[in-house]
């Protein structure tokens, strides 16, 4: 045998405790429940069969199909409004604050991701509500004479959620404006640019990477996530996760439950798919 | 300690690619081996089947005429001295030395002392408690080579372990390397893509070229008397005598360096002109164009204070020429 | 273009501590209802979340879930990235997407899955269950931190340490752990934090044992209260404690 046999033999040996663990907990699980996404529920028996009823019934009544169109709606809206609002903090950060406090700087961006993710939900709720620090505020200045709704609406759910994703987008579009070299505006200023043009035409471009992970990573986590529509959005229109507990809960549909789980999940596989050129996922 | 290689009929394939060609080489307990060639052309890769890293495809590794071929680097009685030092950044200079006496068992008094020993050859004794990082480039060196001699192996790779440093303080480890390699006796077998390290610190130079020894010997025969083209080339300028055609594959050309024209010497070239001249310090670095049909050009390095002035004529003479196959 | 951008800074900090400022100021509210105008400061919530049993079981289920299932998942990680940087396997592309997956899906979809692979073997959910959830959204944490972190240099010095004469379990314990430490903590403080938060896997593979965030969100079902703003703010607090104290030991330390 020869040295290098020897160090692939070890090598495996390495990897194999994951890879057993992920295949176990992970691919197998998924793939059951691929298989059940084809099954049917009668009664409280679920009897396996082998046919697509469960899709063409997400695609054709309404009250499921609709739960597509409002997530994807939802996930959108929230990942441009948070490429649109971290963009900027993380610009500031990297150029105009001074180099000694930027990680303090940044540090404070994200601190509020320390808080617990159902508390914060949470949280928001207090600050929306009719009775809210927000709604006494405007009123106290003047610009609303009542409440207004905002609790238990769409609002409420994308304000929630583009909190959380300025700040995963403000980590990864600054940690890409910090990797380049200084040199690069410089050279753009040289050659004649203005602030403006350097910014939109150099900078910008170059912080794709950053860009288009953390749009990916919101993609991902906002289009999966039951909590935050639960409790800020209310059950008024339900999205995907809210529409799989609901089989779960009431009626203990797993395979329809399942079968919005893989639909959730090849549109998951189409963002990454639109995505992948830019994303490094080693380093995420 | 130290001990004799034997390289016997080497070959190594990476896929397709043949890295190394028939390789067969012996070299002496206790000298300094220097592998130099350009990059890519398998000195590295020579390194590491004697360190143990990769096993030869076909071909034996001997050390102390014992087959070593397929012995794993920690059973080999060789030691590396990798190329970025590879030293342990969590441990003191003392630990990074005393490692391989500590894998081998030996106690904590021990390995100290040895330890302590070995940074005393290499000048950093006072640094023993210190981490890599506060070191400099060239102290580091010195701690990775005491490290690799801690241990007191059979013969010592040494992986172009000069080359991250700069010019001055390169020439300056060259010749602290080759002191401690007198004194430790052990056998050094050094990989350089530098020909004037080559020179400075080999009893023993190999030239290699896509993956095939060009030449091998002590460094004057290498550069005197060079049995290839390409050993002649690597080892420095070379003039082409009486080129009057392109020269091609398998022709016999005669070779001269540039300090072996001159004013007097064993081979007549003609009366030439000397169309510009460079000081470099230790010689004038002169072009000279022949007046004959073809106005061949030679480079001549002369002594300070010998030169001509510009556009002078002057009888050029050759001494030392060698005659080599074209082979490229 | 300063002052836009420091207007730009205060606006947007407005809005990223609100939240938490609100969380905060009104788990100190004297009155039952956590909303202006502000009546306290008392700290009687926090007396009536620690007094609370269910609450303090749930928080130490959390405890133990999240440091075990860290532990474990960290330990896979290293071993896999340890064998996938250090040699060209076949199909090494190939292992590390499969490890990486996990960290792509949603965790409702994993939750679901090992849900259903469970009921079919007949596993009663728990924290056990809970725990291999939590090990599988973080194994891939684990292992993308450290691959990243396992450079040349670290293969150098490994393959020095064994031509020195290491043998393999020394080469991992004298040599690449102690090189890779920060790493290795920081892939482990945000394992456990992962886990420590983690809510739906929690939810559906678990019953009478609960979680703390579990724990939470069924005080949020009986309505606001003061109460459960001061166990977010217990936690949020513990969390910025570890955090700071990381920060000033570990990774100053390492930087220099």
């Amino acid at each position: 045998m020869t040295i290098e046999h020897q160090e692939r033999r070890r090598a495996f040996g390495f990897v194999t405790p994951a890879l057993i663990w992920t295949c176990a907990f992970f691919l197998v699980p998924f793939a059951v429940m691929v298989l059940l996404s084809l099954a049917h529920l009668e009664g409280r028996e679920i009897i396996q069969t082998y046919d697509l009823d469960n899709y063409v019934k997400i695609f054709t009544e309404p009250s499921l199909f609709k739960g597509i169109v409002v997530s994807l709606e939802i996930t959108l809206i929230v990942t441009v409004i948070s490429i649109l609002l971290a963009w900027p903090l993380a610009w500031i950060i990297a150029t105009q604050v001074p180099q000694r406090y930027q990680r303090l700087a940044i540090m404070l961006a994200v601190l509020p991701f320390w808080t617990s993710y159902v508390v914060r939900s949470y949280a928001w709720a207090l600050v929306l509500g009719q009775n809210g620090v927000v709604m006494q505020a405007l009123i106290g200045i003047g610009i609303l004479d009542e409440p207004i709704q905002i609790m238990a609406t769409r609002a409420a759910t994308i304000i929630g959620f583009v909190h959380f994703f300025v700040m995963l987008l403000t980590l990864t579009i600054y940690s890409n404006l910090i990797q380049l070299s200084p040199n690069y505006a410089r050279a753009a200023a040289d050659l004649g640019a203005s602030g403006w043009n350097t910014l939109r035409l150099v900078i910008l471009p170059l912080t794709l990477p950053g860009i288009m992970t953390g749009a990916f990573l919101t993609f991902v986590l906002c289009i999966g996530d039951y909590i935050t529509p639960q409790i800020l959005g209310g059950n008024n229109e339900l999205t995907m996760p809210q529409l799989i507990m609901l089989q779960l809960g009431r009626r203990g549909d797993f395979p329809m439950a399942s079968a919005l789980s893989v639909i959730l999940m090849m549109l998951v596989t189409l963002a990454y798919a639109a995505t992948a050129r830019w994303l490094k996922m080693e380093r995420v | 300690m130290t001990a004799d290689v034997s390289l016997q009929s080497i070959d190594q394939y990476f896929g397709d690619f043949q890295a190394l060609e028939n390789i067969n080489l012996h070299f002496d307990a206790g000298e300094f081996v220097v592998l130099l060639g350009p990059s890519g052309c398998g000195k590295s890769t020579l390194l590491f089947i004697l360190g143990g890293f990769l096993a030869p495809t076909s071909g034996q590794v001997l050390i102390g005429g014992e087959d070593m071929s397929r012995v794993a680097p920690k059973d080999r009685p060789t030691t590396t001295m990798f190329q970025d030092y590879a030293l342990f950044p969590h441990m003191s200079l003392r630990d990074n030395v005393g490692f391989g006496l500590r894998m081998r068992g030996q106690s904590r008094k021990a390995r100290h002392d040895r330890a302590d020993e070995m940074l005393d050859l290499v000048g950093l004794l006072d640094k023993a408690n210190h981490k890599p990082h506060e070191l400099s480039g060239g102290q580091r060196q010195r701690v990775a080579l005491a490290r690799a001699l801690a241990v007191d192996p059979e013969v010592l790779l040494l992986d172009e372990p000069l080359g991250a440093l700069d010019l001055k303080l390169r020439r300056q480890m060259q010749e602290e390397l080759k002191a401690i390699q007198r004194k430790v006796g052990t056998t050094f077998v050094h990989v350089t893509h530098d020909q004037e390290e080559a020179m400075a610190i080999a009893d023993r130079i190999v030239v290699m070229n896509h993956g095939k020894v060009e030449d091998a010997g002590p460094p004057e025969d290498v550069y005197l008397r060079p049995k290839t083209l390409f050993a002649a080339n690597f080892m420095g300028d070379l003039n082409r005598l009486s080129a009057a055609q392109p020269a091609r594959v398998g022709d016999y050309i005669e070779c001269v360096r540039p300090e072996n024209i001159g004013p007097a010497g064993e081979v007549a070239l003609g009366d030439a002109i000397l169309e510009n001249a460079a000081f470099f310090g230790t010689y004038h670095r002169c072009h000279f164009q022949v007046l004959d049909e073809v106005k061949t050009s030679y480079v001549a390095h002369l002594p300070i204070g010998e030169l001509p002035q510009v556009g002078d004529t002057v009888s050029l003479f050759a001494s030392n020429v060698v005659t080599l196959e074209v082979t490229e | 273009m300063r002052i836009l951008s420091w207007a730009y800074l205060a606006a947007i900090f407005v809005f990223i501590f609100l939240p938490v400022v609100v969380l905060v100021l009104f788990s100190f509210q004297d009155s039952r209802l956590p909303i202006p105008p502000f009546d306290g400061p008392t700290l009687k919530w926090y007396a009536t979340v620690l007094a609370d049993r269910n609450m303090m079981e749930a928080l130490a289920n959390s405890l133990l879930v999240a440091l075990i299932s860290a532990a474990i998942a960290l330990l896979l990680g290293f071993f896999a990235a340890q064998g996938l940087s250090r040699v060209k396997l076949p199909g090494s592309v190939l292992m590390r997407g499969v490890l990486i997956a996990p960290m792509t899906v949603s965790y409702l979809i994993i939750a679901l899955g090992l849900l259903t692979v469970f009921n079919n073997l007949g596993f009663r959910p728990s924290l056990w269950t809970t725990g291999i959830g939590h090990v599988v959204i973080n194994v891939p944490l684990c292992f993308a931190i450290l691959f990243a972190a396992m450079g040349d240099h670290q293969k150098n010095a490994e393959r020095a340490a064994r031509d020195l004469g290491a043998s393999e379990l020394q080469v991992v314990f004298l040599v690449s752990a102690p090189m890779l430490k920060p790493a290795l903590l920081a892939a482990y403080f945000l394992a456990v934090t992962f886990s420590w938060d983690e809510f739906i896997i929690a939810f559906l593979l678990t019953r009478f044992d609960v979680t703390l965030p579990v724990e939470i969100w069924s005080m949020l079902r009986s309505g606001l209260s003061p109460a459960t703003n001061a166990i977010g703010s217990l936690v949020f607090l513990v969390s910025i404690a570890i955090l700071i104290i990381l920060e000033l030991t570990v990774f100053r330390k390492s930087k220099s």
